[in-house]
């Protein structure tokens, strides 16, 4: 008997001013496609049909064409920013075929032709707002790239903080890719926040961490513990960028961190670093691809075909001992079980973990059990600048 | 009277959906279930729509239907958000959206990404365009009521000496002490201290009072 043949789109960028945390996202992909090509659990094989946008965003909406029209898949693991998950949605539903996006994003969103194995908000900045108020203080200072992964992080803070007596002093954005953050800086010095609340993504991010601690250090300032930045995103590939002079004392909410000590993390560390000796490191993006592709192969496997109907009924009923933990899918909102960690960055390059939840949380896109009914009436800070 | 806050989290809320075709919304149901919220395909006999809105009540009607709503008492732009559901764009479905007070559509078939954005926009602006309507309804009965202040006025120039600043200013002090507006404080002045200004009677009063004399 033939054995099933299985096309399964992979749409990361590898290069463009994310291009760090991308790869290490294509990285687990593609480690999770050599462990099923491995492995005889599968009666039938996947192979990966890469494409590359190059952190080009109109490139996403080409590719995602060419992989479901020309080439006919019917599952593409990709995307990392919001703003090419939501431009290629379209094409996803014009096809009827599911997306597996592995990333950290900002919720307000539920395709039934999207699989969301990275976390929603309520699993990211949920709990980094219950860290910061019981360890850090009140008064925010928040930077961030120009777009919707900013912009609804920051409003989510702001309505917290300003529900538990606080302040978000500024709010201050910059384009994607930007580097000269001086003003930012000088700012972030006038206000003397408790902490910074960073959202700023790829190149603009690195070069934020290492001239902020230099402008720290030049003033006198232990900028760990005086103003520690706190993010949703930072990984450690992204340690690695910033460098060994500004890496360490960072806050950073994640489900995962490289340095969980559970013999499946380990096993998935050492791989990893097998089959990628030159890098980028593992990372929380990474493991959600790895994840992805893992749990599209069982799908498939469960429902005896890679058709999308069948796969989509399917997906509910199961569960994978990932790197980070248990990990399933909440059939309602196409969003993981995951497991909230809070980690503060070392001068290795790891996170040593501060704050891990018992067990997986419930994904909740929308934040119904959380956010408040009302939109908070002041909670605008005096300064809301865009560069 | 304080503008209402913008309502973000709509869970808890009970939406009725008002549709003849149960295939064009499923999407829409999907997606309420998502966002913490209990809904109903609607009841219709007659041609009619009985509805009773509580606070967290939101109506999704489709335009293609020609049906009357019954709310038992206001008209239903007043008691609960109307989402209209565009099938046929023609003007006279899209009118009776409007006379429904509609303030925001859903294309059907409804696509569940669109629904938050159009609760979010429908049941905020029904807030806003309610808490309007009140605040001019207010306006009205207050601008009938100037009658009363303006005679009440005369009555404390005439009693008192006072011109017509501090006569004025005497009133809306006596007004916000019995926590009223102006315009019901004189209009009860008025009932309980004439006379009317034109009986010969009327008297001035000696003392720094506005009371009617004994």
């Amino acid at each position: 008997m033939t054995q099933a043949q299985y096309h399964i789109g992979v749409l990361f960028s590898q290069g463009g001013p994310y291009g760090v945390v991308s790869r290490s996202m294509y990285n687990g992909a593609m480690l999770a496609f050599d462990e099923i090509r491995a492995s005889r659990d599968y009666a039938f094989a996947v192979t990966p049909i890469v494409a590359d946008p190059a952190g080009r965003f109109e490139q996403y909406a080409i590719s995602t064409s060419d992989l479901l029209g020309r080439q006919g898949v019917r599952h593409v693991v990709g995307c990392y920013t919001s703003s090419s998950r939501k431009d290629v949605i379209p094409l996803f539903e014009k096809h009827d075929a599911l997306l597996w996006y592995p990333s950290h994003y900002e919720g307000f969103e539920s395709s039934s032709n999207v699989v969301y194995t990275g976390a929603a908000p309520n699993q990211h900045i949920v709990p980094l707002i219950e860290f910061l108020l019981a360890h850090m203080g009140k008064r925010a200072y928040c930077i961030g790239s120009n777009y919707i992964w900013a912009w609804e992080n920051n409003r989510i803070l702001r309505e917290a903080l300003s529900a538990a007596g606080g302040t978000v002093l500024a709010e201050r954005y910059t384009a994607v890719g930007d580097i000269d953050l001086s003003k930012m800086i000088a700012s972030i010095l006038d206000a003397r926040p408790d902490f910074i609340f960073n959202t700023l993504i790829g190149t603009s991010a690195y070069r934020f961490f290492q001239d902020f601690r230099i402008a720290c250090a030049e003033r006198g300032i232990d900028q760990p513990a005086e103003m520690p930045v706190v993010s949703c995103s930072l990984s450690e590939p992204e340690l690695e960028q910033i460098g060994p002079r500004a890496m360490d004392g960072h806050i950073s909410s994640s489900v995962y961190f490289s340095s969980i000590d559970t013999p499946a993390n380990r096993r998935f560390v050492a791989a990893y670093q097998a089959r990628w000796p030159d890098g980028p490191a593992t990372s929380a993006d990474a493991e959600a691809s790895y994840v992805a592709v893992k749990m599209l192969a069982a799908a498939i496997a469960a429902a005896g075909s890679d058709d999308v109907e069948a796969v989509r009924q399917v997906l509910p009923s199961l569960s994978l001992d990932a790197p980070q933990g248990i990990v399933s899918i909440d059939g309602r909102t196409t969003h993981a079980f995951l497991t909230p960690r809070i980690g503060k960055s070392t001068k290795a390059g790891q996170f040593e973990i501060l704050w891990a939840a018992s067990r997986p949380v419930r994904p909740d896109p929308y934040l119904v059990q959380t956010t408040p009914r009302y939109a908070v009436r002041n909670g605008m800070p005096a300064l809301r600048a865009i560069k | 009277m304080s503008e209402p806050r913008i309502i973000q989290n709509f869970i808890g809320y009970r939406a009725t959906i008002a549709t003849e075709q149960p295939a064009a919304v499923e999407q829409l149901e999907d997606m309420l279930a998502k966002l913490g919220m209990s809904s109903a395909i609607a009841e219709i006999a007659d041609g009619k729509l009985q509805i009773e809105p509580g606070d967290k009540d939101v109506l999704f009607i489709d335009s293609d239907l020609n049906v009357t709503v019954e709310t038992g008492g206001a008209e239903p732009s007043r008691c609960l958000p109307v989402i209209g559901i565009v099938g046929v764009e023609a003007p006279s479905r899209l009118r009776s959206l409007m006379q429904l007070g509609a303030t925001a559509t859903l294309r059907k078939p409804v696509h569940r990404a669109a629904v938050y954005s159009a609760l979010f926009v429908g049941i905020n602006e029904f807030r806003r365009r309610r808490y309007l309507a009140d605040r001019l309804e207010q306006h009205e009965r207050r601008r009938l009521l100037r009658k009363s202040l303006v005679k009440a006025v005369l009555v404390v120039m005439q009693r008192t000496g006072a011109d017509h600043s501090a006569a004025y200013d005497l009133l809306r002090r006596e007004s916000m002490r019995s926590r009223q507006s102006i315009e019901d404080f004189c209009e009860t002045f008025i009932q309980a201290n004439g006379p009317e200004l034109d009986e010969p009677e009327t008297t001035v009063g000696t003392t720094k009072t506005y009371a009617k004399k004994p």
